[in-house]
């Protein structure tokens, strides 16, 4: 089915930040949002994706907002930092979902939910900064992978999975020794996000042994976060509850705190 | 969402929330019309992962489970929780649990009809004593041994010994049972248990496709355990004079355990002895007559009348099954497996020692058998894609050989289909010893041939 050379290939055929968007995130690296939006200008598409995103209801802009400037100062630097990182794995989104029955549509609304509901969460635990608020974005990149890798073996995963209640990520690990995971942190080190991010996200596998504090607080709340959206019913139609093994012990002692945070979130 | 089929029990894993909002996504309408063409005794959902459920995502599942239920005559429920899912599910249906619980996947597959497992010894406890009657019974008649705690103080002190037994069952419920009739398999021989009054019923709850599957497999005697019966009508006494007229024609013998006459006309015994059945008044006076259990055909599959021969139409099929046989591997090692040799003649393995086998029927427009014999490194390097972690358990092996032979009799049906052949699979057996193969089908001629596998050598092995 699939092999490590396969996985090896595909990592080495994504392609590295454009420029722009590396330049962009410096400045917000710096602090410098007026710099930042100035160099934004310079890729047209990067400027259409903010304009759309901020103008979608969810943002509740009674006008049209079109001045990047204007944009960055109303996200924000870790806001923002997050929106350039969505931006960048979009543009890794295949141009047909082969294995997954998604649009581009759905998963732009499982980002940017993702991205709010982790943002309440984060405000709860007081672990906001601007490298846990962006590891949002790169958790969608796992479903993407998993797409790419699996989409030409739709049928015989099919099969083996009639006999066995296999996830992708389980199968992958078994097949080439590397999980969907290990290929969000490779992915993360091509695109020079920081370590941490690829940290927080490897962790949400649930897998890892030998973590502890706040890495593990994040990686279980992102998980749980990660399945409390895999289960609505859009997500669950196209195939995404079963992409990955749900670590239910893993999250056991976080549900409640979870589901008042989340419950509170969906009310407002 | 697909259900995961193991023997003949077929289990849904969702993972995740459970409410009145989603559950209807878990189950598609193509779903149901998969499960529908399955040959399964059981339909179940595991809550092994779902860490939230309400009432209303149950009843969406449990509806769609009951609908299949009236359909397929099948038993169909929930496993896969902890005490405290136990408690919540038994709150959520208290007057109205008409439906199955088992606390893990591997206390259900005790209770499904068409068991294939040896005899286990299981520890039991329910604190309704009808329930824990039914359960007894149940496992009784599917050839276990129950242990049953009549208290939970006996249950506990027994509890404390868990090695003593294959599962302890607790927290676990009988909804509407005894849908299919209890079938297992003593040695060479079916035995089916039937109970109260036999009427037209009985061609529902009897699985007809697995009796026809074991003629085809070459099993000769069938036992009806019918100690519990109390009366029959006209309707099933047809049924079962056609069920011995039709195993006649494969020299197969149909025998009656402990049927008493008192309440049902004894011109119907007259009525299946003349359709060839025999009567006796115990188990045993068949199973501890090894003579006897010859002459019934009892004692081997391979003591078949009828050796039956390769015919020109599974032979045109053997690339099929090759095919099937070499992707599988493929599929499951990312490593190619190689043809060296092919020949007409009985199945031969140099060392039988250090060798697993598995085999899978198939029945239908074609029919035969495809066996395959792996040294037992192989046979674990096969399965590794569904082992997963090392491992030196041989059931579990063996369990992932029988996984693994599934999907090749699978994608098997799936190549003949393409071709317009209709052909159904049996369940997968496997031999932890070789020599118990070698019983079935000595004397039986087929294809062989010799595969290669990263430099070690196995046998497909193609016979009827």
């Amino acid at each position: 089915m699939i092999t490590q050379e396969e996985v090896s290939l595909y990592i080495q055929n994504i392609p590295p930040a454009p420029s722009v968007l590396r330049q962009t995130l410096e400045y917000l690296r710096d602090g410098d949002l007026p710099k930042a939006a100035k160099c934004a200008e310079e890729d047209p598409a990067l400027k259409l994706y903010l304009k759309t995103l901020i103008n979608r209801p969810i943002y509740g802009f009674r006008n049209e907002v079109s001045d990047l400037n204007q944009i960055f100062s109303i996200l924000g630097i870790s806001t923002t930092q997050q929106i350039l990182y969505s931006y960048l794995l979009s543009l890794l989104l295949p141009k047909q979902w082969s294995l997954f029955t998604l649009t581009d549509q759905n998963f732009y609304d499982l980002q940017a939910s993702l991205g709010r509901k982790w943002e309440k969460i984060l405000k709860h635990l007081g672990l906001h900064n601007r490298d846990t608020e962006s590891a949002i974005t790169l958790l969608p990149a796992s479903i993407i992978v998993c797409d790419a890798l699996f989409g030409a073996h739709a049928k015989e995963v099919a099969q083996l999975r009639s006999v066995k209640a296999l996830d992708y990520n389980t199968i992958l690990i078994r097949l080439s020794k590397r999980s969907l995971f290990d290929l969000c942190s490779e992915i993360a080190l091509k695109w020079e996000m920081s370590p941490s991010i690829a940290k927080i996200v490897h962790a949400a596998s649930g897998t890892d042994s030998q973590i502890s504090g706040n890495l593990k607080l994040l990686a279980q709340w992102m998980h749980l976060l990660l399945f409390y959206e895999l289960s609505q019913s859009a997500y669950v139609s196209a195939g995404l509850n079963e992409f990955i093994d749900f670590q239910i012990d893993f999250v056991q002692d976080i549900y409640e705190s979870f589901m008042q945070v989340v419950d509170d979130e969906t009310s407002r | 969402m697909k259900p995961a089929v193991k023997g003949r029990v077929a289990v849904f894993h969702p993972q995740g929330f459970l409410d009145g909002n989603n559950a209807p996504s878990y189950v598609t309408i193509d779903d149901i019309k998969a499960i529908e063409h399955m040959n399964i005794d059981m339909l179940l959902v595991s809550l092994k992962k779902v860490i939230f459920f309400n009432k209303n995502g149950l009843d969406v599942f449990i509806k769609t489970l009951l609908t299949i239920r009236s359909q397929k005559h099948i038993s169909v429920g929930l496993c896969d929780y902890d005490h405290v899912k136990f408690t919540t599910i038994i709150s959520f249906y208290k007057n109205a649990l008409n439906f199955s619980l088992f606390r893990t996947e591997k206390i259900a597959e005790l209770f499904a009809p068409s068991n294939k497992s040896d005899s286990r010894t299981v520890l039991l406890y329910n604190e309704d004593p009808s329930q824990r009657s039914a359960m007894a019974i149940e496992l009784f008649d599917y050839g276990h041994n129950p242990v049953i705690a009549q208290s939970k103080k006996e249950f506990d002190e027994k509890k404390q010994h868990p090695d003593l037994y294959y599962a302890i069952i607790e927290e676990s419920y009988l909804g509407i049972f005894g849908q299919k009739i209890a079938t297992r398999v003593t040695g060479n021989a079916v035995i089916y248990t039937i109970a109260n009054f036999l009427d037209a019923e009985i061609g529902n709850t009897f699985n007809i496709t697995y009796h026809n599957n074991s003629l085809n497999v070459g099993f000769r005697l069938f036992i009806f355990d019918a100690h519990k019966v109390v009366s029959m009508n006209v309707h099933a006494l047809n049924f079962l004079t056609k069920l011995a007229s039709s195993a006649a024609e494969y020299n197969a013998t149909i025998c009656f355990v402990g049927l008493t006459f008192e309440k049902t006309p004894e011109s119907f015994k007259h009525d299946l002895e003349d359709a060839g059945t025999l009567f006796f008044n115990t188990m045993d006076d068949i199973l501890n007559n090894k003579q006897l259990l010859q002459d019934l055909g009892g004692s081997s599959p391979s003591a078949t009348k009828t050796n039956r021969a390769l015919t020109k139409a599974l032979i045109n099929e053997l690339p099929n099954f090759i095919d099937a046989t070499v992707s599988t591997i493929a599929m499951m090692t990312n490593a190619k497996a190689v043809k060296n040799g092919l020949n007409i003649q009985t199945l031969a393995v140099k060392e039988s020692k250090n060798q697993f086998a598995s085999s899978i029927g198939f029945y239908g427009d074609v029919d035969g058998i495809i066996i395959l014999v792996f040294p037992k490194n192989i046979a674990k390097k096969a399965c590794e894609l569904l082992i997963g972690e090392e491992t030196e358990d041989e059931e579990a092996i063996l369990d992932s050989l029988a996984e693994f032979v599934n999907i090749i009799g699978g994608r098997a049906k799936a190549l003949l289909g393409e071709k317009k052949q209709h052909v159904d699979i049996t369940l997968p057996r496997t031999y932890g010893d070789i020599d118990a193969l070698m019983q079935i089908v000595q004397n039986k001629k087929g294809v062989q041939v010799d595969l290669s596998f990263e430099g070690s050598n196995f046998t497909f092995f193609l016979t009827r």
